[in-house]
């Protein structure tokens, strides 16, 4: 388990990080979202010991040490690989690193080159790739080695939706592997997909911390999605409605002022007979980050 | 330490197999090459438009003079007209009338350069000898006589052959370890230098952080240069017997070195001692340094710039001992061969000259291997923390925040 105690960091009279505690146990995926500037990357470089920090890191119950080096599996936020090498090259070179055997590793070259569709042998030069497929080699060098920790700083930042899924598939691999995996993102659809748990920071600070279910509870359950013959105006006088969006024709999303209003509008609108759709559901991860982003600019 | 390894094999090869280093060691090679080549193909391909032909009435004197200079003659053309149309169609440099007229030994040359200096004291010397004997018989001197007017005054010189042999030597040494310490640093430290540099706040360098330490990293890639210094060293040892050995068996060539002998083992002895430790810890210290300026560019793109400072301490040690080269007792010069950076030019500059004893010579060399090894500890100390930044400071600005920003 990632082990993430009160750190704190500060680049003159900037706080980068302030008091930010979280775990990521085993097996589980954690999806740390913010805006540019939030304090991302910054953590992922505390718990890469780039940088110092105040506070307690620790993974499996421990410092980190050299010795872990060989169990993390690291894709910075811009893609960076050595031009000159194959691909061959680069992913050995990175593996061994990593205190893999050359043998081990290069029987499986091919195999990731496919699941990942990269378009290129193993003899290709890095160079000669297109942007979209280094990246690709670079996420297979992050994840060769087979990592029990994983640290992705935006890792579908580029991909197109097709890539993307190949990717998701693969941290899905790895979580059901055991690894505890840590990834920023700033599309809240990939981390609802994937994360079981998530952090968002804004300016150095921790906001929010929760299963994605437990995020999204907390704002309550002010949306509600109905497909009726009442019109808008119709809609916005129920007691409780603050404000009605029509979706499709017949179709209406309504945010509540009182979540407790839900069910005096069921009966309103059913007056006891079937209705389409009559859906009570907390905020998006996408509104919530609005949200709160709105909140900070406020 | 294994992950160090890999890092030096990496770097080792990287460099080993690119273009650069090829034309880096062959440079040399082919450039004795082309002057051999040159020379030989130049001192076979007289032409015959530098030939010349002795013709005229007299064919002993002719025959005579060909007797005594072989080259550069064209004794195919006998006859004054054979001779004039050889000249006129430029196959034939010049010609030459030799003529005896009542006891006067006379010559003309014709032709459409003047004679070379060479040819023309040839000339002189056999006209010379011919005008003599022509007198002895004319005067009707007897053989006696003819030895004393043949005597000429006696210039004898005494020279320690020994010492003076060994002053060259120590001359052609200094010369020799000064240029070699200096080219090797200069080339070095800029491929150091750039190395770093182009890897400065690139993404890679977080990834290679996050699989090994950046002490660990930094030691391989110096270990990974040295290694290629070694081999560019090995190769110009080996190439170099290998010459040595080629030219021992050309038979003319072997007369030479016989010759030279003394003055050649002379060099060797001051080359092949504790001056290639120098020259290897001098290497060691400036690729250090050059690590280190390359780690402190603003960004990659800067590589180019990243050497500067360290060609400029390589110079001044360089230029620094032109005014001692004559006066190697001077109190600067002892001075200078303790201080690290400079020792590796100063200190084998004494141990030629023979003026420093074996305690003063390790003594230096000690202070250098501290030297050395501190900056590997503070730079490596230093090493993940200047190659991840990526601000817009420029080297200078570095060099004079570093200690504030830490």
């Amino acid at each position: 388990m990632l082990s993430i105690q009160h750190i704190r960091k500060s680049f003159g009279d900037v706080q980068a990080l302030n008091d930010i505690s979280f775990d990521v146990p085993n097996g589980q995926i954690l999806g740390l979202i913010g805006q540019n500037g939030a304090g991302k990357s910054t953590t992922f470089h505390s718990i890469l010991n780039f940088i110092t920090f105040d506070g307690q890191i620790t993974w499996q119950g421990h410092a980190f040490s050299a010795e872990d080096f060989n169990h993390i599996g690291y894709l910075p936020e811009e893609r960076s690989l050595m031009p000159k090498l194959t691909i061959e090259q680069q992913i050995v070179y990175l593996a061994r690193l990593k205190g893999q055997s050359a043998k081990v590793i290069r029987p499986q070259i091919d195999d990731w080159l496919e699941r990942f569709a990269v378009k290129g042998t193993r003899k290709s030069k890095i160079s000669d790739l297109s942007k979209g497929n280094q990246q690709k080699v670079q996420l297979i060098c992050t994840l060769i080695h087979q990592p029990d920790l994983l640290i992705l700083d935006e890792p579908f930042s580029g991909l197109d939706p097709v890539n993307a899924d190949l990717l998701k598939r693969a941290i899905l691999d790895a979580k059901q592997r055991g690894a505890a995996i840590i990834f920023s993102s700033h599309n809240m659809e990939n981390v609802t997909e994937v994360c079981d748990q998530l952090v968002m920071l804004r300016t150095g600070n921790m906001v929010l911390h929760g299963t994605l279910q437990d995020v999204r509870n907390q704002f309550g359950k002010t949306e509600l999605f109905v497909t009726t013959d009442w019109d808008a105006r119709r809609l916005a006088t129920l007691p409780g409605v603050a404000s009605v969006t029509p979706r499709q024709p017949g179709q209406f999303r309504l945010h509540l002022s009182d979540p407790a209003a839900g069910p005096a509008i069921f009966a309103s609108l059913t007056q006891g007979h079937y209705i389409e759709e009559f859906s009570q559901q907390p905020p998006t991860l996408d509104e919530i980050f609005r949200m709160k982003v709105g909140e900070a600019d406020a | 330490m294994l992950k160090t390894w890999i890092v030096t094999a990496e770097t080792y090869l990287r460099q080993i197999k690119s273009w650069s280093f090829f034309f880096m060691i062959i440079g040399p090679f082919l450039m004795l090459g082309l002057t051999l080549g040159i020379s030989y193909i130049s001192a076979n391909s007289a032409s015959s438009s530098q030939e010349i032909a002795v013709v005229g009435t007299q064919p002993v004197l002719r025959r005579q003079f060909i007797a005594q200079h072989p080259t550069e003659l064209n004794t195919k053309i006998t006859t004054v007209a054979a001779a004039k149309k050889a000249l006129k169609a430029n196959h034939l440099a010049g010609y030459l009338t030799i003529t005896t007229t009542e006891d006067q030994v006379n010559a003309v040359y014709r032709g459409n350069h003047s004679l070379s200096k060479g040819v023309e004291a040839q000339v002189q010397n056999f006209l010379a000898k011919t005008q003599q004997l022509t007198n002895y018989q004319a005067a009707k001197l007897t053989p006696k006589q003819q030895v004393q007017l043949q005597r000429t005054p006696k210039l004898t010189q005494h020279i320690a052959s020994k010492a003076g042999t060994a002053n060259l030597a120590k001359t052609i040494s200094f010369w020799l370890i000064v240029t070699m310490i200096y080219i090797i640093l200069i080339t070095y430290a800029s491929i150091t230098a750039q190395e770093i540099a182009s890897e400065k706040g690139t993404k890679i360098m977080e990834i290679i952080f996050s699989s090994t330490t950046a002490t660990s990293y930094f030691v391989g890639k110096i270990t990974g240069i040295l290694l290629v210094i070694i081999t560019q060293i090995v190769i110009y040892l080996l190439g170099g017997w290998a010459i040595y050995a080629w030219a021992l068996s050309r038979k003319g060539l072997h007369a030479m070195i016989a010759q030279y002998q003394s003055l050649i083992d002379g060099v060797l002895h001051n080359l092949l001692n504790l001056n290639l430790l120098y020259l290897f810890i001098g290497v060691v210290l400036f690729t250090l340094l050059a690590a280190y300026s390359g780690a402190l560019v603003a960004k990659a793109e800067d590589a180019s710039k990243a050497a500067q400072p360290v060609v400029m301490l390589g110079m001044v040690g360089f230029f620094a001992t032109f005014p001692f080269q004559n006066n190697l007792d001077a109190l600067p010069v002892k001075i200078m061969s303790y201080i690290p950076f400079l020792s590796s030019y100063f200190m084998p500059m004494r141990i030629i000259n023979g003026t420093v004893g074996l305690g003063t010579q390790w003594l230096s060399l000690v202070i250098a291997l501290i030297t050395t090894g501190l900056m590997s500890w503070g730079i490596g100390h230093q090493y993940q923390h200047l190659m991840l930044q990526s601000d817009s400071q420029t080297l200078w600005q570095h060099l004079l925040n570093r200690r504030r920003r830490n």
